[in-house]
């Protein structure tokens, strides 16, 4: 099953169709391009820094990386989760022709894609840290603002992690989710109260 | 990284013409991947065909390197011979256009975007070892900072400004090396 690509649509075009009433996009894939909205921001920070900010080039190429790796995210995520719904739904209309081990595969896919989101939120929350710290003044405002948004992706990507069927308590992906999601409110926090 | 790795191109084309077989190895090696890029996402040739060609470029290279004037035009010269041999291989299957026409604008973006890779690639391989690893980590293997952390047991507060660092020793790395001549390709 292949989904859009959703960089190819228009902004508002996404937008209607995140509002649409289907089951994709939904949560991941929104989290996933607020983690992107939020890397790119960095990266315009970074960008905006070079003269006075020795490693805003290298800040700026790591925050694009994500940004890319995040924007993909977004279109699989939709895949996948599509594919764990209906394969849900089969189950619950007692289909005898789906095993078990298929629907536990895809939801262990549904898992893994918002774990690498939260992952990413996490990375781009310590980015936009260190850029809230060392970028031109002009841009504090920004990096604050792509913290408080990576932070948001990344705990919306964990509290997906939490919920799947798949993830039960114990799980070491649980436990990287719920880090990758301090990890970012924590960068956040430090950012937002540092620039006024 | 072996002492023939370290070997400029040139170096290595002195060591290939006086029957180096080590040496022929590293050419063949250095350049495999690129000829591979080049005939399977470059010009969309099947597996099959790159093989081909694969084989075709390396038997000419071993067979004519003692014609090569300027020993530090290896790749341009590879890149040429590589072009040569994917456009024959078309016109021998019938598709597309014959060899002699200039390829198209999409395929010449795609060629563009592999010579910058291999550039990158070989710039790469000048700098030390803890920074090809972690740039590898971050921008090939797509390792979190926490992963890259927790394996190379370093602050994952600093992952981040090594690999801002390690990047700008690449930039001047690159930016020392001179372009490849123009029309390198044919």
């Amino acid at each position: 099953m292949e989904t859009e690509d959703y960089l190819h649509l228009r902004l508002d075009d996404f937008l209607a169709r995140l509002a649409a009433g289907g089951r994709a996009p939904g949560g991941g894939s929104a989290a996933a391009l607020t983690v992107a909205f939020a890397a790119s921001l960095v990266a315009m920070a970074a960008r905006c820094s070079r003269e006075s900010w020795e490693d805003a080039a290298g800040v700026a190429a790591q925050a694009l990386a994500i940004a890319d790796r995040a924007a993909v995210l977004a279109r699989v995520d939709a895949t996948v989760w599509q594919e764990a719904a209906d394969a849900l739904g089969r189950t619950a209309a007692g289909d005898p022709g789906l095993r078990d081990r298929d629907l536990e595969q895809k939801l262990e896919r549904a898992a893994a894609l918002p774990l690498e989101i939260a992952e990413l939120g996490a990375d781009t929350a310590a980015l936009a840290e260190t850029a809230g710290e060392y970028c031109d003044g002009a841009y504090r405002a920004d990096a604050a603002a792509a913290a408080a948004l990576a932070a948001g992706g990344a705990g919306a990507a964990a509290h997906l992690v939490r919920v799947n069927l798949a993830v039960r308590e114990g799980d070491k992906r649980l436990a990287r989710a719920r880090a990758s999601e301090q990890a970012a409110s924590e960068a956040a926090r430090r950012t937002l109260s540092s620039i006024r | 990284m072996s002492q023939l790795s370290a070997l400029s191109d040139g170096q290595l084309v002195q060591r290939c013409r006086a029957g180096d077989d080590e040496a022929w190895h590293e050419l063949v090696e250095r350049f495999s991947r690129y000829v591979y890029a080049v005939a399977t996402r470059g010009f969309r040739l099947s597996e099959e065909d790159a093989e081909d060609v694969f084989q075709d470029v390396f038997t000419r290279v071993y067979t004519h390197l003692g014609t090569l004037r300027d020993d530090s035009a290896l790749r341009p010269w590879i890149a040429q011979l590589t072009r040569r041999v994917c456009l024959d291989s078309i016109a021998r299957r019938g598709r597309e256009q014959p060899a002699s026409e200039p390829v198209s604008e999409e395929i010449a973006a795609g060629l563009d975007e592999i010579d910058e890779a291999f550039t990158v690639r070989e710039a790469l391989t000048t700098l030390s070892e803890p920074c090809q690893d972690i740039l590898d980590r971050f921008f090939a293997r797509d390792q979190s900072y926490r992963t890259i952390s927790d394996e190379l047991e370093i602050p994952s507060g600093t992952i981040a400004s090594r690999i801002a660092r390690c990047l700008s020793k690449l930039r001047v790395e690159l930016e020392g090396r001179e372009p490849p001549p123009a029309g390198s390709r044919g």
